[in-house]
């Protein structure tokens, strides 16, 4: 198969970003962006945008002044795995020949939305009667974590510890937005929002971004090339009367592919970016990515295996609980933190020596499945 | 919540909920499906079992500004085997496996509560 490779990535600081509109937000990333591919906007073919609340035809409004020349602009909505499923479809249209190089970028503004969790999709009589009597995804997730403690060998404190890990990788990041260390006691002591989750255990839902990346057929850049291994998106099957809600189906599902697709084994990874958008989120994806055995997530954890300096550091970018989640951008903005490292350019939150990176997020947002969606990617860098 | 347009509750002495058995595979789906949906000739309604038992639970915790009271969420597990998604009036915290009975509520359609002796 033809290798795809990710030839440029740069993304904002996560943060709020008052008074800056979408073009200027999106701009800053997709420039920096071209310039980090050494392309040429001529050179691009055309741009695939994720976002998920901004509105319609927000890719054209990002890139109107910018001199694309009328190249097709793809919008790109799949929840919160929006920006994954951008790279998925332009690496398909890469692979199948229609380009030769392209840019996809994320963007979200939820200060925008003045705050509170993300509204679900309710135009469907299960969600609009579910959401009625309160659900929301800090509940979902919530649930998720009521049960794990129920059934694990663990406390509320490992569920801390996750946010304690990721918020000390945040600290050294300049493009989070968290950049202050917690301890457990703090993390626990955060004020109560869906128990067993505290608030330093949910992502910052007050936060804009934008990110962007440059996929093509041939090598480029300044780096040492790096390759889309595989790419899988899949989504939610009907949840059933029995479903084990610690099984995080989908994302084994997205993780089996992608290994596959790749022929790699998931103790060949050597950095993993992934979805904690709440703590009890990146325990799960530990045994569903298979970087834990079934029922060892807080042992792998406590181990600080994926701690930075350990075998598998995940989120060395602060994740989602740290580095903060605007939506659209945030799927893009992993594969930007794993060409850095991939490539040696992550300052102080360098894993040294890693080879082959893996990317997760999942969309949520509508009831009667687990996830709407899923995506699994894994990026190999050249020796 | 939009009015639905399809009825919660079947209209027997001792009310039930509702749901639809998929003719082919057997599973029950909930809410029922509508009597308009293209899906509708493919399921039978069928009356949900008053009494489940928990399956997992959080303790929502709204903003104090909010001045609104913390409140327990559901998911049940009632035979049939389904499960639902729902509040749980009446008890201060909900336990797993602990049992709970279904009843009406203008706000929610629907709400448990504990039957917890």
């Amino acid at each position: 198969m033809q290798d795809i490779y990710i030839t440029g990535g740069a993304m904002t600081r996560f943060t709020r970003h008052p008074g800056v509109k979408a073009p200027e937000l999106a701009q800053q990333a997709i420039l920096r962006a071209l310039d980090d591919a050494g392309v040429a906007k001529g050179e691009v073919r055309a741009i695939y945008c994720a976002n998920v609340l901004g509105g319609m035809i927000l890719g054209q409004l990002a890139v109107r002044d910018l001199g694309f020349d009328g190249i097709p602009v793809y919008n790109v909505e799949n929840a919160c795995a929006s920006g994954a499923t951008a790279v998925h479809l332009a690496r398909h249209a890469l692979l199948a020949q229609q380009y030769d190089t392209v840019l996809v970028f994320g963007i979200e503004q939820l200060t925008a939305l003045g705050g509170g969790t993300i509204p679900l999709q309710r135009n469907d009589h299960k969600t609009d009667l579910y959401a009625t009597a309160g659900m929301v995804l800090p509940a979902v997730y919530a649930m998720r974590g009521t049960r794990f403690l129920h059934e694990r060998d663990a406390a509320p404190a490992d569920l801390a510890a996750v946010a304690v890990k990721n918020r000390f990788h945040g600290s050294l990041n300049e493009f989070a937005q968290q950049r202050s260390e917690t301890t457990v006691e703090e993390v626990l002591a955060s004020r109560m929002i869906a128990e067993p989750l505290t608030l330093l255990q949910c992502c910052p839902s007050q936060v804009d971004g934008a990110a962007a990346v440059v996929l093509s057929r041939r090598r480029g850049g300044h780096g040492r090339p790096v390759r889309v291994l595989s790419s899988a998106v899949v989504s939610g099957k009907r949840e059933r009367a029995h479903d084990d809600i610690l099984d995080a189906e989908i994302t084994a599902r997205a993780a089996r592919q992608a290994y596959e697709r790749a022929g790699v084994a998931p103790s060949e990874v050597d950095v993993v970016e992934l979805h904690d958008a709440f703590t009890i989120a990146e325990l799960l994806y530990y045994e569903a990515l298979g970087l834990a055995a079934p029922g060892e997530a807080v042992p792998l954890l406590r181990s600080g295996a994926t701690r930075l300096g350990g075998r598998v550091p995940v989120n060395p970018s602060g994740g989602l609980l740290a580095k903060g989640h605007p939506l659209g951008a945030t799927g893009v903005a992993q594969m930007v933190e794993l060409l850095w490292q991939l490539q040696g350019r992550a300052g102080a939150r360098q894993v040294e020596g890693a080879r082959i990176g893996l990317a997760q997020c999942t969309g949520g947002g509508i009831a009667g499945v687990d996830h709407a969606a899923s995506s699994v990617h894994l990026l190999e860098v050249a020796a | 919540m939009t009015p639905p347009s399809f009825a919660l509750w079947s209209d027997a002495p001792e009310p039930s909920l509702l749901a639809s058995r998929d003719l082919q595979t057997r599973e029950l789906l909930f809410p029922a499906v509508p009597p308009d949906s293209p899906l509708a000739s493919r399921h039978e309604t069928v009356a949900i079992a008053s009494v489940g038992a928990v399956y997992s639970f959080t303790v929502i915790h709204p903003a104090p500004k909010s001045g609104e009271a913390p409140y327990a969420l559901c998911y049940v597990d009632f035979p049939g085997p389904v499960r639902l998604f729902g509040r749980l009036q009446g008890a201060a915290r909900p336990a797993i496996g602990e049992p709970v009975a279904v009843r009406r509520d203008e706000r929610f359609g629907y709400v448990f509560e504990s039957v917890r002796r």
